[in-house]
């Protein structure tokens, strides 16, 4: 825990500073998480500060100290599932542009630590993004909470409130999709190339 | 065991856990104390209106009731029954028909 319960419960009973001593030790991490659920740097501000909103006005159901990482988790995950699922401009599988961007990546897999720039990370973000486009915003989310933010299934148990062996399958075949669009882009690319 | 694009899709998330965290901008607290309060202004505008259409709601009902209850002078439910109304509309026109069967009775034979 970042932050004492001490601090929590001074904001449930609505002390404003003791909400912002949350938010300044959360949102760093609230940010990186929300970064890797939608990918997308230019609204990841907006919604984590939509995760803190929602926490703001359901802050008085929170029951007990331990619960409130996973608690928190569940907020960013349900505002970015949302984000995902308002966002109409849902990229398609597009899978020119990912045959190129894959490129990048497998550069940067090979080994490019040293040119770590900013156009780097945008590759590898859209490369990403683009590939999530073969499952729902849901699975997407899911999958990304296993695969990139490492979240154990025990963890991912308590955020989804579902059984181990239901989220086991969920996230096999949301993986299975996903691997074929990357197989699929990557054989468009041999083409292309060859 | 697991396939070549198995492999690749590890590195590419790898490389996507990797991505640097963006930083939070200098009015990340404004804007999200401004959301806070736009969506306490709607919110408390939103139970006004609630509360302003249970108590019309309310008073609404009290008033039909009492509308109801209240017993009016002129009232135009009549006193009678059907039937009466029925027979005062409509008087016999052959009294005879109905009137009781007088039974003639002759003591002498």
């Amino acid at each position: 825990m970042l932050v004492d319960f001490e601090v929590i419960k001074r904001a449930q009973a609505g002390d404003s500073a003791a909400f912002n001593e949350i938010v300044l030790a959360y949102r760093r991490k609230i940010l990186g998480h929300i970064s890797h659920l939608i990918a997308r740097t230019e609204d990841v501000e907006d919604v984590a500060q939509e995760v803190f909103v929602r926490m703001y006005y359901s802050l008085d159901q929170l029951r007990a100290a331990e619960v409130f990482e996973p608690w928190l988790y569940t907020l960013t995950k349900n505002a970015a599932y949302d984000y995902l699922r308002k966002q109409k401009r849902r990229q398609e599988f597009r899978m020119s542009d990912l045959s190129e961007q894959q490129v990048t990546m497998a550069d940067a897999a090979a080994g490019g630590k040293a040119e770590q720039d900013e156009q780097y990370y945008k590759k590898i973000r859209e490369s990403v993004d683009a590939l999530l486009g073969a499952v729902s915003e849901a699975d997407r989310v899911l999958l990304m909470m296993k695969e990139v933010e490492g979240l154990s299934l025990k963890d991912l148990e308590k955020i989804y409130k579902v059984n181990e062996n239901a989220l086991k399958v969920r996230l096999f075949r949301a993986r299975q999709r996903v691997l074929k669009a990357f197989g699929a882009a990557e054989k468009k690319q041999a083409e292309s190339a060859g | 065991m697991r396939g070549n694009n198995e492999e690749k899709l590890d590195a590419l998330f790898r490389a996507f856990a990797a991505c640097p965290t963006p930083e939070p901008s200098a009015n990340f607290m404004p804007v999200l104390w401004q959301k806070i309060e736009a969506r306490q202004t709607f919110t408390f505008s939103f139970r006004r209106m609630a509360n302003a259409f249970a108590a019309a709601a309310v008073a609404l009902t009290v008033a039909l009731s009492a509308y109801m209850y209240v017993p009016r002078a002129n009232s135009s439910v009549p006193s009678q029954t059907y039937l009466d109304v029925l027979s005062d509309a409509h008087p016999l026109v052959a009294p005879e028909l109905v009137s009781p069967a007088r039974l003639e009775y002759d003591a002498g034979k």
